[in-house]
């Protein structure tokens, strides 16, 4: 477990926006994506989050396309299981296994949203670092400060959590029995035990941690902020860039007749 | 050693700092150890579960459709941050705040493609994990607890995760219930209060409202 | 000076100070008054009736054995007892002429700069510039001030260049550097600091040290404060092990102007001038196995004063070391006169084959694999032979865990190889290995069934006995260590490797872990450790390879390698006065026979 499961954030247009406009953006898509059940006009939306975040986070393709293996396959499954898992026209039928065209059409909206939404989660954490999206939270969103330090706190920890867990891992393997052929067994119970010392562990620098955040002051009243991070007319074109596509698109398909609800569900 | 009693307190009448002052009645604002345990816990639970997720992702993959179906079995475990933490710090909306810390983390550090609305998910279950221990007025952590509050977090979120996914109108609706909150019972419930035990043995969580209590009484 | 009183019946300290106002007419800024503390689940109190003033200005060192409650002292001060940590107090407690008893953490944050002991968790946010900013928002400094006074801060503790890193990529000398720029970055009126340099090499103490002196001095620059203003002098409470090396060349006068020694049952010992109180005390603090200054270690057992100045004391040192001329009957304890060593100790059989084989090897974290430069140490050839005690010296992040980690087969080397059995591995963190829920179980975890019928006897070897069923958490951190080397020690590795195996602990403990590793030795184990507590390796390691600029810099016998001034500058090692004496005054065999006569005179 080497890799670190934060990810980098490298410079970009879209790393230069304000994290808690962004989060704001995302949570408002996601939203709207809830209630869009056609099969049209999430895949439309898909295609140009995709162009957006690519130019925006300026990621390479790769990047893009190893993200996407985790969505893509939810996407893939919610896709199938609806098509062979609802009543309506009949269009294939193998064996067992039935095919509808209500059920087909369902699959595909949900597959499109699901990945209309991992895109942009994806570019937000691609262009969005840990540390910057709390001081904003912080600072935009009313966010606490001692919230905002615990988190960051937390985040601390994360980034330390490779490293703890490497050594737990050496810790236990040092003494762990040996197999048949003189490999130490790393089974299952030992993963357990190394999970539940990292948790340990955790709890007992987490207390600590407190404590010295209290010892510098955090609570008290009043404070400054360091360096705060004003909100630009970039944000504002941001906002506009987002909402601008998305209402257009779904004008659009209402136009046409293709935009549906939640009420497909359960027809 | 030759004065035990002397500097103990029996001496000296009883008002000054102690641990009265450590106890903070459950309306006023969380003490700050309380808060970074609660991050704590939805740290070490997100990062696990990011383990677990690149295990899962593999595994999907292969089993296809079915995968979509299995993953119901294992939603129990993304229950159990919400009891561990009611269990720990003892105070009105720990489990929902574990629960949407937890999220946090998963969401926007570890960059789960589920995006904000993993948020509301969070709140639900948080909820349904928290009530039965809010009924006893945070009083009694015993197993039949612990298992209705697995119960309800799965129950409670299901019906969520059912519109968000289309479940509704499926053949398979009554299935997916029946196993999530199964899932949810024996991982998120039991669970929970297996490891809150092996936890309170360690230690560990001496100094916080279960160090009070005694441990899991 | 009531600093030596023989015994106190009653307990009641007797406060040395003729009253409660400092010389400058300021009044006291830390006040404990018969403080009494007692955890739960313990059954003796942890301090008993502990009176302390502080007045601005003054210095105080803490001294007293492991489990005496030095740490508990300063958190009864910070206010983390009892309010973050539930505990009985008694007694009473004023920070900055307010009662503490109801002021919480943070209300008393406004006047204290606090190291705590485990630096890992004294850093607690992802950056280091946000990191020490953190106490000038929360104080409210203007935000304009920020920069220049984070930036002030960390050159002051030599920690400049670390301004933009990130907290997570840091080892544990650099954050223990971090944290204290963020203690002093506020310019407090208590600077409460506990055991800051236990990890750091020589050119960290001596950067520590400056940079505490700087902020006590106020010349400046190093600890923010209003700039200009004649601010108050802050007082400083110090919690430390390592005294030669805090006091440098200066010997007693280096240190703190006034000591604290707690005593085994947590009351206080003494209380007074540091000279006096080490002079007047030196036997029972020796005698309680604490760490001293090597006068006062010296004064302790010859009862001459003047160190290495003295004719006594020489003349014991060359005693020590095997010589027979010089004695010269003046010795004040006879009864605790270290006699001369049984000869060179056991050392290893020269021609026996190596049990450990590192052929040109390179070392590194294999997540830096594909950058350029990862190896953190190349073209590393060594051998151990059975029964030799080898030690690895260098600085701070020269790369002493990863080798180690190498050589146990849990990193994959860069390149090379290593040859050998299964070797034992004792972590820097003892924590962090320990995977049951007793002692007993954890002593006997991996080995076979037959196992359990030994752990009688593993514990009484390792002192563990009355903890068989303890908790590994829950030990106090010297016994935790005991734990893990006991717990792998019962395996019987034919190699056993060490990570700084006596650091934090107390002389009583060093003593008893590097007699047992010497004696693991002396079974035929051949052990490697790392450390840099020069006195500790120079009386335990037959060998010391000392590693520098990515290679070994040196590789022989002990007392030959750390003769070598070139190679001990260009590793940024210093030596401790008394190993210096030893090496410059006496045969190059006589270095570790004459430290370990030493160590057996501490009861
Ligand atoms: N939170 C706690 N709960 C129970 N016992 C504690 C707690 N903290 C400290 N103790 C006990 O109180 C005693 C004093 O501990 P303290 O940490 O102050 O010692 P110390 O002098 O700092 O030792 P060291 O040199 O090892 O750091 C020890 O016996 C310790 O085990
Ligand atoms: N888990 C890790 N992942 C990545 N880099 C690491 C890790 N542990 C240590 N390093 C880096 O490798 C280098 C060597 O570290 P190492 O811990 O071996 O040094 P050391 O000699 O043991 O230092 P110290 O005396 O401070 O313990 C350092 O630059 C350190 O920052
Ligand atoms: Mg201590
Ligand atoms: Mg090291």
């Amino acid at each position: 477990m080497s890799a670190s499961p934060l990810r980098q954030v490298v410079p970009s247009p879209l790393a230069r926006r304000d994290p808690t406009v962004k989060l704001a953006l995302l949570t408002l898509v996601s939203l709207v994506a809830l209630l869009v059940l056609d099969p049209v006009t999430p895949a439309v939306l898909y295609g140009l989050a995709l162009v957006g975040v690519a130019v925006a986070t300026r990621a390479p393709a790769r990047t893009l396309l190893l993200a996407h293996v985790p969505f893509v396959a939810f996407a893939a499954g919610v896709l199938v299981v609806n098509a062979l898992s609802r009543s309506g026209t009949l269009l294939a039928a193998a064996g067992p296994l039935v095919v509808t065209r209500e059920g087909l059409a369902l699959g595909v909206a949900l597959a499109a949203r699901t990945l209309l939404v991992g895109v942009l989660a994806l570019g937000f954490v691609l262009s969005t670092d840990g540390v910057a999206l709390m001081t904003s939270l912080h600072q935009h969103a009313r966010l606490g400060p001692r919230v905002t330090y615990a988190v960051l706190a937390g985040y601390r920890m994360l980034e330390e959590m490779p490293r703890e867990w490497t050594l737990l891992q050496h810790a236990h393997a040092v003494r762990a029995p040996l197999r048949r052929d003189g490999r130490p067994a790393l089974g299952p119970r030992h993963h357990l035990g190394v999970v539940f010392g990292l948790l340990v562990v955790s709890l007992r620098k987490g207390e600590r941690m407190a404590q010295a955040l209290e010892s510098r002051g955090l609570g008290l009243a009043p404070r400054t902020t360091w360096r705060p991070v004003p909100l630009t007319r970039g944000d504002a074109v941001l906002v506009v860039a987002v909402l601008a596509p998305l209402a257009a698109v779904l004008a659009t398909s209402a136009a046409l007749g293709l935009l549906e609800g939640p009420g497909t569900l359960t027809r | 050693m030759s004065r035990d009693g002397a500097a103990g307190g029996a001496t000296v009448p009883a008002a000054p700092a102690g641990s009265a002052a450590a106890g903070p009645a459950p309306t006023r604002a969380w003490a700050l150890k309380d808060l970074v345990l609660v991050v704590v816990l939805g740290v070490v639970f997100g990062f696990a579960y990011w383990a677990l997720v690149q295990a899962w992702n593999g595994l999907a993959l292969l089993m296809g459709p079915a995968g979509d179906l299995a993953q119901h079995l294992l939603l129990g475990g993304w229950l159990l941050v919400a009891p561990v933490a009611v269990a720990i710090v003892r105070r009105p909306f720990a489990g929902v705040v574990a629960e949407v810390l937890a999220a946090v983390v998963e969401f926007a550090f570890l960059g789960s493609p589920v995006g904000p609305l993993l948020l509301v998910a969070a709140v639900l279950q948080g909820a349904g994990s928290e009530l039965p221990f809010a009924l006893t007025r945070y009083r009694r952590f015993g197993w039949g607890v612990f298992a209705v509050s697995g119960l309800l977090g799965a129950a409670l979120v299901f019906f969520w995760s059912a519109f968000r996914s289309g479940w509704y109108g499926q053949d398979l609706f009554a299935l997916r219930l029946g196993l999530q909150v199964l899932s949810g019972l024996v991982l998120g419930g039991l669970l929970a209060r297996v490891l809150v035990r092996a936890v309170v043995r360690t230690g560990v969580v001496e100094n916080y409202a279960i160090g009070r209590a005694g441990g899991l009484r | 000076m009531s600093a030596a009183r023989p015994a106190r019946p009653e307990g009641v300290v007797v406060d040395r100070r003729p009253s409660a106002a400092a010389p400058d007419g300021g009044e006291d800024v830390v006040v404990l008054r018969d403080v009494g503390v007692r955890f739960p689940r313990r059954p003796e109190p942890a301090l008993r009736g502990v009176t302390l003033r502080v007045a601005p200005g003054d210095e105080v060192v803490v001294l007293g054995p492991s489990g005496s409650g030095k740490s508990t002292v300063l958190q009864v001060v910070t206010g983390v007892v009892p309010h973050a940590v539930h505990a009985d107090l008694t007694g009473e407690v004023l920070v900055a002429g307010t009662a503490t008893a109801r002021t919480c953490v943070v209300e008393r944050s406004r006047h204290l700069g606090v190291l705590a002991q485990d630096p890992a968790s004294a850093v607690c946010l992802p950056t280091v510039e946000g990191e020490v900013a953190l106490p000038l928002e929360n104080h409210g400094v203007p935000a304009g001030e920020i920069d220049d006074r984070v930036d002030a801060a960390l050159a002051g503790v030599g920690a400049g260049a670390l301004r933009h890193r990130r907290t997570a990529g840091l080892s544990g000398g650099e954050l223990q550097r971090v944290a204290l720029a963020a203690a002093l970055v506020t310019g407090p009126r208590v600077l409460l600091l506990d055991e800051p340099t236990s990890m750091l090499d020589p050119a960290g103490v001596r950067s520590v040290r400056a940079a505490v002196e700087g902020a006590v001095r106020g010349d400046g620059t190093t600890a923010g404060g209003p700039a200009g203003a004649a601010a108050p002098r802050p007082a400083v409470v110090l919690v430390e092990h390592r005294l030669d090396e805090w006091a440098g060349e200066a010997g007693v006068d280096g240190l703190p102007a006034r000591a604290l020694v707690l005593g085994e049952d947590g009351t206080v010992v003494a209380d007074g001038p540091t000279a006096t109180v080490l002079r007047d005390a030196a036997a029972r603090l020796h005698a309680a196995g604490l760490w001293l200054p090597l006068d006062v270690e010296l004064l302790a057992l010859t009862g001459a004063a003047g160190g290495l100045a003295a004719e006594a004391n020489r003349a014991l040192l060359h005693r020590c070391a095997g010589g027979t001329d010089g004695r010269d009957g003046a010795l004040s304890r006879p009864g605790r006169e270290p006699g001369p060593g049984p000869g060179p100790g056991p050392g290893p059989e020269p021609d026996a084959e190596p049990v450990l084989v590192a052929r040109g090897l390179s070392v590194g974290r294999r997540e830096d694999r594909r950058r350029p430069g990862a190896a953190v140490l190349h073209g590393l050839d060594l051998a151990v032979r059975p029964g030799e005690v080898v030690a690895l010296l260098g600085a701070n992040g020269v790369g002493k865990t990863t080798l180690l980690l190498t050589l146990a087969g849990l990193l994959a080397p860069l390149a090379g190889r290593v040859d050998g059995p299964r070797a034992g591995l004792v972590l820097q963190h003892a924590e962090h290995g320990f995977v049951a829920h007793t002692v007993a179980a954890e002593v006997t975890h991996g080995l076979g069934a037959q196992a359990a019928a030994a752990v009688p006897g593993l514990l009484r070897r390792h002192r563990l006995e009355h903890l068989a069923d303890a908790n590994p958490f829950r030990l106090s951190g010297g016994e935790k260590r005991r734990l893990s080397l006991a717990a792998m020690l019962a395996h019987r590795r034919p190699v056993l490797l060490a990570d700084e195996p006596t650091l934090g602990l107390d002389r009583r403990d060093t003593v008893a872990t590097t007699a047992v590793l010497r004696a693991a030795a002396a079974e035929g184990t051949a052990v490697v450790l790392s450390s840099h507590d020069l006195r500790t390796v120079a009386g335990l390691a037959d060998r010391v390879v000392v590693l520098g600029d990515g290679r070994v810099l040196a590789d022989g016998r002990t007392a030959a390698v750390l003769r070598d001034d070139a190679v001990l500058s260009r590793a940024g090692l210093v030596l401790p006065p008394l190993v210096a004496w030893l090496l410059a005054h006496e045969a190059e065999g006589a270095l570790g026979p004459a430290l370990r006569a030493l160590d057996r005179a501490v009861p």
